[in-house]
């Protein structure tokens, strides 16, 4: 008895988590489908993410990735947060290119109450958000290659984004979650050393990047293991709503940096790379020749920097307001800072949504204002998470080998996507 | 070009290519350091671990007690308790950071109106237990007290004290008039 309930309860879960349920078996089969849990311990996922893959032989029949292992409640943590205290938190959603992430939310809050950054702040975030990009395809090229075989690439690409980090290290004081933008500016302006430093990385970088592809690009082996594999058309990358790089690689011309720019873009000359066959070959074009234009925007960054303010007045301030901006006649601290609040219409009410192309595809910022001082609501759309989305669609008829170098090549980061 | 290739391929043209970068990459200097024995300084402002000033002047920590720092902690870290003395004064009891928690952001130095508070670029420690990470006054005053005398140069001044580049207005008197705080006068205070 006892085990008949068992057995029934089993059966209940399994079909209740929808972990893939076996095929009915038919009386003279001959091959049977294997179940495979990749994950979320291995290391060719990137983090930790879970992938059940359905196996006939080799090939992938079914795939089902499993996410939510780093799922640490940002959006909701973000809501109990003053709009200034909840920044730090949008550093751990990529936190390989954590000032791209600071930049999208700080454009949103900007956007949401009015408030404009000075033109020195703004240009100082995209150097940012260029030096992260760089560093986070970097990160991207030493797991992908290091993932199908290609071993030395991982430490060439370590190299140099150990010089970026320094230099994130130099102007802010941290390398990872740096932490660095401020909702109306910067947190501190950047120092002669660090503009001569980029100089010399922006000099030294492209015969850098002409290196890899020595390695890379033209590698019979490297050409067999990624041209082909993952194909995916322009329309279907757009009905499953990738964005990035893996839009790009399959042709379909969309960059929101140049389609609808947002701080120092405008004043910025790039072309916007494009692949055609939208396999895992094109989109690791796109990102080397992505690597090379945003190399040549921090050349023409820095020659354009202009001088002036980094903080706007409007700037809310991180607790109460400091002595000299204290509004006269407010009787204690707490009603000082909503009379400034007002006037800085930092408690307007209302809903927007803002969105910046951060090194992996579309961030978006969704964000409800009650006019309390937090977020009533905020949704991140993060590309990572639509991207594992698409996964199925992508490895289903492939080799259970090149189910690493999918996950490379859509170039997701755990922490973006369980957030 | 189908020739082109398979001349290529035959002689393995690109493996050599890329086999040239890798035997260039052997003739130069290594870019790692041996971490133990060989270690790095970080850059002035390096958000580390945390510590409490101790006033040059009068040997104590300079915290007046506005709880700005707590309020503003994202990870709500730190907790201050205040007491009073016998002539009625406010006393600062008990300051306590629990640096498990902590997330480094140095939002609490930048907001403290009398820079009592610094994020030092001390950054090996750890500990076997919760205990060990969760700083008591002492403790931050030892560590800065540590800290400096371990500092390499004459004065030390904390990035985020006064973020550069950061508007007058937007500072208290005591943050804009803030000096380098010398190092070797204050060793020789504590020694005696
Ligand atoms: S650095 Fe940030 S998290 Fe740590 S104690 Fe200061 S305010 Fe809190
Ligand atoms: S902000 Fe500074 S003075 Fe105020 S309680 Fe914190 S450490 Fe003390």
């Amino acid at each position: 008895m006892g085990s008949m309930e068992v057995k029934e309860i089993k059966e209940q879960i399994l079909t209740t988590q929808n972990v893939c349920i076996l095929p009915e078996v038919e009386d003279n089969l001959e091959t049977k489908e294997m179940i495979l849990n990749m994950g979320p311990q291995h290391p060719a996922t990137h983090g930790v993410l879970r992938l059940v893959l359905r196996l006939d032989g080799e090939e992938i029949v079914g795939m089902e990735p499993h996410i939510g292992y780093l799922h640490r409640g940002i959006e909701k943590l973000m809501e109990s947060k003053t709009y200034a205290q909840a920044l730090p938190l949008t550093d751990r959603l990529d936190y390989i290119s954590s000032p791209a992430n600071n930049t999208a939310y700080a454009i949103a809050i900007e956007k949401l109450f009015g408030i404009e950054a000075p033109i020195r702040a703004k240009f100082i975030r995209t150097i940012f958000c260029e030096m992260a990009r760089i560093s986070s395809h970097l990160l991207w090229l030493a797991t992908h290659a290091l993932d199908i075989g290609a071993m030395t690439i991982f430490t060439y690409c370590f190299r140099e984004r150990e010089w970026l980090l320094d230099l994130f290290e130099m102007t802010v004081g941290a390398r990872l979650l740096t932490n660095f933008a401020r909702i109306g500016g910067v947190r501190c302006d950047i120092s002669p050393e660090f503009v001569q430093g980029l100089r010399d990385f922006t000099k030294e970088f492209p015969s850098r990047v002409q290196e890899y592809e020595t390695l890379l690009t033209k590698n019979p082996i490297w050409m067999e293991r990624t041209i082909d594999i993952a194909q995916i058309s322009g329309e279907d990358a757009l009905s499953w709503g990738l964005t990035g790089p893996c839009l790009r690689g399959s042709g379909v011309d969309y960059d929101l940096r140049r389609d609808c720019p947002y701080d120092a873009y405008p004043y910025l000359k790039f072309h916007v790379p494009l692949g055609e066959n939208g396999d895992v070959y094109d989109r690791y074009l796109c990102r080397m020749e992505e690597l090379r234009q945003s190399n040549e925007m921090l050349k023409q960054l820095l020659d354009q920097l202009p001088e002036g303010e980094i903080i706007s007045d409007d700037s809310p301030d991180f607790v109460i307001p400091t002595p000299p901006r204290q509004v006269e006649g407010a009787g204690s601290a707490a009603s000082a800072f909503i009379t400034l609040s007002k006037e800085r219409k930092m408690i307007n009410t209302g809903d927007l949504y803002s969105a910046v192309e951060v090194p992996k595809g579309e961030l978006g910022v969704y964000v409800v204002s009650d006019g309390s001082g937090k977020p009533y609501r905020l949704r991140l759309r993060t590309p990572s998470f639509v991207h594992i989305a698409a996964m199925p669609a992508l490895s289903v008829g492939h080799m259970v080998a090149d189910i690493i170098a999918i996950i490379g090549s859509i170039d997701i980061v755990l922490g973006e996507s369980d957030k | 070009m189908k020739i082109q290739k398979l001349i290529r391929d035959v002689l393995l043209i690109e493996w050599f290519r890329g086999l040239s970068v890798t035997f260039k990459t052997m003739l130069v200097k290594p870019v790692t350091r041996l971490y133990p024995h060989v270690k790095r300084q970080p850059f002035p402002g390096f958000r580390g671990r945390q510590a409490l000033v101790r006033d040059p002047e009068k040997l104590k920590e300079r915290c007046i007690m506005c709880l700005r720092c707590k309020t503003v902690c994202p990870s709500n870290c730190i907790s201050i308790e205040v007491g009073k003395d016998e002539n009625n004064a406010r006393v600062l009891k008990e300051y306590s950071i629990d640096a498990t928690r902590c997330i480094y952001c140095a939002y609490c130095v930048e907001v403290c109106p009398v820079n009592a508070l610094v994020l030092t670029e001390e950054y090996e420690y750890l500990g076997d237990k919760r205990s060990d990470l969760f700083f008591t006054k002492e403790k931050l005053l030892s560590d800065w007290d540590e800290f400096l005398t371990n500092y390499p140069g004459d004065s030390y001044f904390n990035k985020f004290w006064r973020p550069p580049g950061m508007p007058e207005k937007m500072l208290t008197p005591q943050k804009r008039n803030e000096k380098p705080i010398e190092i070797k006068k204050k060793n020789e205070e504590i020694a005696s």
